[in-house]
């Protein structure tokens, strides 16, 4: 029996072609991993909220930190800088040391009180008006009154300007009234680091949560995975799917995030401006900047991926063709 | 093409698969596998995907000894056969194209490539017009024949069966191996397991038969026609 024409056997595609093939194949998959989200959509819904909600929760309270600390921060009398000045500082010295320092960048404004005014000041809150009343000469000396610039509002950099302002002529000697400010730091530290321990353990969560879902998917997947093994598919090209999956997890789950943390914002705006406007007229929550909406974004979609990453991890490997 | 030198399988727990079986299959030829249920059928194709390892002797496909084969060396030899089952292994979640084309997807072919060659492996087990139905809304028989398709669509050299008619009618049976014939006259290398006697003695090919791990008969086609005769 003679044979009939023999079939030729496929080329190897080149590299060139097995290279776009593989960046075709990831778009593929991109879409794909997205189609089969959509295709399961309680499933995927109530993993997007379990998501989103454990990242809008500590992103919210990181915003409110943020704002509390902007309010803070203008209460004028926290932070400011006392100069008490020689008594026997003339006129034109003192014009130009206030010059001086309300040209300091770190400088907000200056205000003169002079020893006069300051004894009369005195003089009005004080019980001993009378014991002053016998003074032959002025005891106190004149001060200027230094408030500086918000974001100068710290320890270390108040501290700095104290000595620069020690080393002017004609200042005897700087006060800097930082027991507020100290406290309002303390208090700030504290609430920070605990938004950050709530943070990493709801950020755990994610990953558990994606990763429990990858993981379901794919022991839902175990045939196929043999199959395509069977095929002659690698660990890496069946691995893809997962993890973009992952991905869309984390994307979709950071955009809802970011959702919920305008909602809840939006809503507690009106009372929280009503409530802080008793204290300070000019107060204006404010809602996440760009690059925290898009860090929000990013680290949701890294907790996304790596929680697939860690779901799929040896599993993939071990599922064998039987 | 494939050869076994002195095989040995035993699954862990289990008396022997199979027992020192020898058995080489020509390249271009075409061989039925049979023999009673538990004879060890499905263990020798096992060994020749490299689905399962040998206790003892050596496996050889195209000369190349396969035997200890590295995990990350499976997938390519694995590119070089087409598989076919009894129950198709097709999956749901995409269409009778996308279900061809996934050996060529996964060697990285152009586009251009996969969707000439799914046509041609559609086009050969008349599939053809039949390419953007979901698996699940085929017959047994077309479902059959789309795992066929995915089997020869990136031309292998060897192309294996593990009952491929099992679930089918007698006239779909011969249908299907007719399919076989065909790759088979093109140049391809085919081995089938199958218990239908009746279907492969009609197409008189080689049938090794197997018993209880053992190879008790190896008949040439002219044998099997004499053996038709003195029936
Ligand atoms: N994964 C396994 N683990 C343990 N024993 C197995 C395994 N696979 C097969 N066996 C045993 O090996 C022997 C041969 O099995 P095999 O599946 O190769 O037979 P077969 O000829 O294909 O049978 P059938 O016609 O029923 O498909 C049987 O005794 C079976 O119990
Ligand atoms: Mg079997």
């Amino acid at each position: 029996m003679v044979k009939a024409r023999h079939q030729q056997p496929l080329a190897r595609p080149s590299f060139k072609t097995r290279f776009r093939a593989y960046v075709r194949d990831h778009v593929r998959v991109l879409l794909f991993s997205l189609g089969k989200l959509y295709r399961t959509p309680f499933a995927t819904t109530f993993t997007l909220l379990m998501i989103a909600v454990a990242l809008a929760l500590p992103a919210c309270l990181y915003v409110l930190l943020n704002n509390l600390q902007t309010v803070t921060h203008k209460w004028d009398d926290v932070g400011q800088i006392s100069l008490f000045l020689q008594t026997d500082t003339s006129e034109p010295a003192l014009k130009q040391l206030k010059a001086t320092i309300t040209k300091h960048e770190q400088v907000e404004n200056v205000n003169y009180i002079s020893a006069d005014l300051a004894l009369s000041e005195f003089k009005n809150r004080s019980e001993f008006s009378d014991l002053l009343e016998g003074l032959p000469i002025n005891p106190l000396p004149p001060t200027l009154v230094v408030t500086p610039i918000n974001s100068a509002k710290q320890s270390d950099t108040l501290n700095k300007l104290k000595k620069e302002f020690q080393s002017l002529a004609n200042v005897e000697q700087v006060q800097l009234d930082m027991q507020w400010l100290q406290r309002l730091q303390a208090i700030t530290d504290i609430i920070r680091r605990a938004i950050t321990a709530i943070g990493i353990m709801l950020g755990l969560s994610v990953l558990l949560v994606v990763g429990n879902s990858i993981r379901l998917d794919i022991e839902n997947r175990r045939a196929e995975i043999e199959v395509t093994k069977l095929i002659g598919a690698t660990d890496r090209f069946i691995r893809r799917p997962f993890l973009y999956g992952g991905m869309w997890f984390g994307l979709l789950g950071g955009i809802l995030a970011l959702l919920l943390v305008f909602i809840v914002l939006l809503v507690i705006r009106q009372p929280a401006q009503d409530l802080v406007g008793l204290y300070n007229s000019d107060f204006k929550l404010m809602l996440p900047s760009f690059i925290q909406s898009i860090s929000l974004i990013g680290s949701s979609i890294f907790l996304g991926l790596f929680g697939s990453w860690l779901a799929v991890g040896h599993r993939i490997a071990k599922i064998q063709p039987s | 093409m494939i050869e076994l030198q002195n095989v040995t399988k035993r699954y862990p727990g289990n008396r022997e698969a199979l027992t020192h079986l020898n058995l080489t299959i020509e390249q271009g030829e075409m061989a039925f596998l049979t023999g009673p249920s538990g004879a060890g059928k499905s263990t020798l194709l096992k060994l020749i995907a490299a689905i399962e390892r040998p206790t003892r002797g050596q496996v050889f496909i195209n000369r190349k000894n396969i035997t200890r084969i590295p995990k990350r060396k499976v997938p390519a030899l694995r590119r070089h056969m087409g598989v076919v089952f009894q129950d198709h292994h097709l999956l749901h979640d995409r269409n009778v194209f996308d279900n061809v084309s996934l050996p060529l997807q996964i060697a990285g072919f152009a586009q251009v490539d996969i969707n000439r060659r799914v046509r041609a492996a559609l086009d050969k087990v008349a599939l053809l017009d039949k390419e953007q139905m979901m698996p699940i809304t085929l017959s047994g028989g077309e479902q059959q024949r789309v795992g066929i398709a995915r089997a020869v669509v990136h031309k292998p050299a060897i192309l294996l069966a593990d009952e491929p008619t099992g679930n089918l009618d007698p006239e779909l049976s011969a249908e299907i191996m007719r399919l076989f014939n065909d790759f088979n006259q093109v140049g391809v290398t085919v081995l089938i397991a199958s218990h239908d006697l009746d279907l492969i003695e009609r197409m008189s090919k080689r049938i090794i038969r197997l018993r209880a791990g053992e190879c008790i008969d190896s008949q040439s086609p002219l044998d099997a026609q004499n053996f038709e005769i003195h029936n």
